[in-house]
Parts: structure tokens; C-alpha cells; sequence
């Protein structure tokens, strides 16, 4: 592959399809377990609806990490303003609510029925917290069935608040794990390389004997490391010989075959 | 209005009398106190709030600081017009003032919620209304002495508590402010004294029929929603005894919520 031309490249490429791999190896998983999670929960609340929206930039607007029901395609590419609406408001202050009893005047929630055609009637939110920070916002609408809906109870929004803290940690993991891959594709770009020849070159070392020989060496050095404190540090010290003899060398071969 | 001198503080001496029926701050209106809410905003449009909203202001980040501006954006979320219109229907003739630190525009964190809460007790509101808090431990401190200013300005502060395992601020500071928490008592002006805990009152927080932008009405669930009914119960209470001061009217909430349960 013509991607060599410079001593540094082959470095700064290895990190960044690293970083790219441990992003790429966490999204998926994690966004279905939020999923999975989420539609477990909502059948807990006799919800239709649910989603989480986490915070995004420096303005605090928020974006639909996951959603199910039946405009959940819909609203993955909807954003909220900071502090606009309900949910906005629920994350910029901190404080849970439910509303209810839209009387059918106009949906409260009006500017993402707008754009999704559906009629929110009742609604939960609850903030998401990791540390103490707020990243977004747990939200159920609605009820299975039609409406008229029993409005969420005061008990129904204490549960909501367990689940939050259920949900949070994935939802963390799962940006965190967003960002190392958008780190990744960020660093493809500032290469000046083009990302579908990068993948076309990954793919085909990840199925390459080489690569699999690298996982089976890892597998190793886990099952070493996870023995007790010895073992780890007697493998850590190994491996750091190794690789001082090998920058030694200069004898990496991660390019050239 | 200025805080009491020491001479002019004690304008009562009988609480238990206040929570007799025929007591008077109970036929008051809130007439010529200040509530500043302290939120996303008020829809001085809504027919609940024409002519009850004496100002509007809205924070505004420039060169790391906040400033107040006139604001005549409304409410971006809903929230402040709804707390404005549950004090509205206590204390209906009480001056609100509507402080926006919630909204677009990188509004929305901690620094503009204490700076508007600076700023409510700059102007020596009477009662101020906070529905909000924050769990993030560097505002503990400067929270608390903002708290500490207001106290000695006699200002009331009414928080709302939040639900959470860890402490929120600024509800868990209860010496120096009245923490509330929500019931489902559908009458506005029963509410709970909890002697001894951290949130001491509970009042009306379930399915809240108030006041929402565009002349609408909703039925809210949330602390954030008891909250303002202490905020208008407070107003009443200074209407008919102005002088009294932040400690005496926690004393004053106690004695009605305590004869309100035998």
C-alpha cells in the first residue's frame, strides 16, 4: 500500500487505527446493551416510548443517543437546543419532572413532534449523572395502549431515577468509547489519507495470520495478568524489556509486509 | 426593601397563632413582597401572569463573567412559567421577577444559576425561588456563602430538593435556606414539616395543574413544583409580617405545618 512515504506515518498510523479499534471494538456493543436496556426499562414503566439524549459541545445541546419506539429512526437525527423544552430544561437544571395532561391543545414537546409527526401526551425525564456531572437525559412517553394515559406516578418517577443511575455508566462508556473512534477518524483525516483505503488495509490485517497471532499473544498476557499481582508485574517487565530491545533493533515490521 | 435593623426584626411572637384558620397572613395576596424565580424564564404573556411580573432580566456570558440583561425572550423550557404560575395563584398580588439563567446560548451552567441567584439577592428579593440545584462538588462552596449573604440579607431562599443518592446544592444547606421536597397533597396550602431531616418541608408535587408558555395549562411532577408553593406561602407570611426574618419564618412554616397535622 502506498502509505509509507514519511518515517513518521507508520507510527502515527499504528495509533491511530488503535485508537480507531478500541473505538470501533466498544460503539456497537455498548449502543445495543443501551438498547436492549432501554426496552426493558420502558416495558418496566408500561412506556411506548423511550430514549436517551446525551449532552453535546460546548453549548450543552442535545442529540438522541438511543431510542425505541415508533419514531425512533426519526428522532436518532434530532438535536435540542440547551435549555429548550422539557428535556433541555431536565439537563440543564438537574431536576426530574413529569408532565402530563396536554388537554390536546398542542403538544408540549412540540418541536420534536413537529419534525417526527407524533404526539407526545405524557412524559417522564430524569437526569443521567456520572460523577456529578449531568450527560444527558433518561425520558419515557407515553403508555402502551391509547390515551387517554394514567399520568407517570410520583413512585414511577423515584424508579425512573434507579434506572437513570443504571443507564449512566453505559451511556459514558459509550461516549467515551465514541470519542476515541472519532479521535481516530479525525486523525485519518488530518493525515491526508484516505480512510477507505485505511479500512480496506485493516480489514485485510485483521484477517491476516499476523493479526491473529497478535490477539493470541493478548489473550495470553491477559490470562497471565488477571493470576495475581506477581505475575502481572513479572509480565510487565518482561514485555518492557522486550520492547526496549526491540526500539533497539528498530526491527518493527508493522508496515512492511 | 431594605433588611430590618435589629430593633424592627421581632413583629411576632405568637407562631402558634399563625396556624390557627382566621390567622391573617392567610387572607393576604403577597401584596408588595418581591419572589424572584430564578429559572428558565417567565411567559409574562400567559393571562395567570399579565401585570404580576414586575421585571425580567437574562444571563448572559461575556469575557467569563454574566451579565443581566432586560430579557424579553419568555421562557425557553417551561419550567419558570410554570413556578410562576403556581406562586401566582397563592400570593396573587406578589411583584415576581423572572431571572433566566436556563436556555440557549452556553446558559444552563452552574455559573449562571449562582450568578442569578447573586443577583436576586443584590436586588434584596424578599423570597427567592430556586426550582434548580447543581451536585457538582466546586460549586459547594461558593453556593454556600452566596446562601450565607442572602440569610444575612433576609432574603428567604426556597429550594427544591432533589431525588438523589448524593447530596444537590444548594437544598442540602439547610440552616441558611427552606429545602422542599414533593407531596401528594392536593391542597396548596397544607404542607409537611419534617423535623429534623435535611429537606424539611414537603408541599404539593404531584400532578400540579399551572400555568404554561403559550397561555397553556399542565400537570407537572417534580420537587421543583413544591417548591414555589412554600415561595408563596413565604410571601403571604411577610405580607402580614414584613419584618420578620429568614430563621422566624422557617419557625412560622413549622408552627402551621406542625398545627396542620393534628
Amino acid at each position: 500500500m502506498p502509505l509509507a512515504d514519511n518515517s513518521n506515518l507508520e507510527a502515527n498510523l499504528r495509533r491511530i487505527v488503535e485508537t480507531a479499534d478500541l473505538g470501533n471494538a466498544l460503539v456497537e456493543p455498548l449502543s445495543g446493551s443501551i438498547e436492549n436496556l432501554l426496552r426493558v426499562l420502558a416495558a418496566e414503566m408500561n412506556s411506548e416510548d423511550a430514549s436517551v439524549l446525551v449532552r453535546q459541545g460546548s453549548d450543552g445541546e442535545l442529540r438522541f443517543l438511543s431510542a425505541i419506539g415508533k419514531v425512533a429512526d426519526q428522532l436518532r437525527n434530532i438535536t435540542i437546543p440547551a435549555g429548550k423544552g422539557v428535556s433541555g430544561f431536565v439537563a440543564s437544571s438537574g431536576q426530574p419532572m413529569a408532565v402530563s395532561d396536554t388537554t390536546g391543545e398542542e403538544a408540549f414537546y412540540a418541536e420534536v413532534d413537529r419534525q417526527t409527526g407524533y404526539s407526545t401526551e405524557i412524559l417522564l425525564a430524569t437526569p443521567l449523572r456520572h460523577n456529578d456531572e449531568v450527560i444527558g437525559v433518561l425520558e419515557f412517553v407515553n403508555r402502551k395502549g391509547d390515551p387517554p394515559y394514567k399520568p407517570f406516578s410520583p413512585e414511577e418517577m423515584d424508579k425512573a431515577a434507579l434506572f437513570a443511575d443504571a443507564i449512566a455508566p453505559l451511556v459514558n462508556a459509550y461516549e467515551s468509547a465514541k470519542m476515541f473512534r472519532d479521535i481516530g477518524e479525525a486523525g485519518f483525516s488530518a493525515t491526508g489519507i484516505d480512510t477507505v483505503l485505511v479500512r480496506k488495509w485493516l480489514n485485510e490485517i485483521r484477517g491476516s495470520a499476523e493479526y491473529r497471532e497478535m490477539m493470541e499473544i493478548a489473550i495470553l498476557i491477559r490470562d497471565i495478568a488477571s493470576r495475581s499481582a506477581a505475575e502481572r508485574q513479572l509480565c510487565r517487565e518482561m514485555l518492557e524489556t522486550m520492547i526496549r530491545y526491540a526500539d533497539q533493533k528498530d526491527e518493527s515490521s508493522y508496515l512492511t509486509h | 426593601m431594605h433588611p430590618p435593623s435589629e430593633l424592627e426584626i421581632s413583629d411576632i411572637s405568637d407562631f402558634a397563632g399563625l396556624a390557627r384558620p382566621d390567622s391573617n397572613w392567610r387572607s393576604g395576596t403577597g401584596r408588595g413582597i418581591s419572589v424572584a424565580i430564578v429559572d428558565s424564564g417567565v411567559d409574562t404573556e400567559h393571562s395567570d401572569l399579565t401585570r404580576r411580573v414586575a421585571s425580567s432580566v437574562e444571563a448572559r456570558a461575556e469575557n467569563k463573567r454574566i451579565l443581566f440583561d432586560p430579557s424579553s425572550s419568555g421562557d425557553s423550557a417551561g419550567h419558570g412559567t410554570a413556578c410562576a404560575g403556581i406562586i401566582a395563584r397563592i400570593a396573587p398580588d406578589a411583584e415576581l421577577h423572572s431571572i433566566k439563567v436556563l436556555g440557549p446560548g452556553g446558559l444552563g451552567d452552574g455559573i449562571a444559576f449562582l450568578a442569578g441567584l447573586e443577583y436576586a439577592i443584590n436586588q434584596q428579593f424578599r423570597v427567592i425561588n430556586l426550582s434548580l440545584g447543581t451536585t457538582k462538588q466546586q460549586f459547594f462552596s461558593p453556593l454556600h456563602d452566596l446562601l450565607d449573604r442572602a440569610y444575612q440579607a433576609g432574603c428567604v431562599v426556597v429550594a427544591a430538593a432533589n431525588n438523589l443518592p448524593q447530596p444537590s446544592f444548594p437544598s442540602v444547606f439547610c440552616s441558611s435556606l427552606i429545602s422542599v421536597s414533593k407531596s401528594e397533597e392536593t391542597d396548596s396550602f397544607r404542607f409537611g414539616f419534617r423535623f429534623g431531616e435535611t429537606i424539611e418541608l414537603t408541599a404539593p408535587g404531584v400532578n400540579v395543574r399551572t400555568a404554561w408558555p403559550g397561555n397553556l395549562y399542565r400537570s407537572l411532577t417534580g420537587n421543583s413544583f413544591a417548591c414555589p408553593h412554600i415561595s408563596g406561602i413565604v410571601a403571604l407570611i411577610l405580607e402580614a409580617y414584613p419584618m420578620l426574618r429568614p430563621f422566624q419564618v422557617k419557625s412560622a412554616l413549622y408552627a402551621i405545618a406542625a398545627a396542620g397535622k393534628e
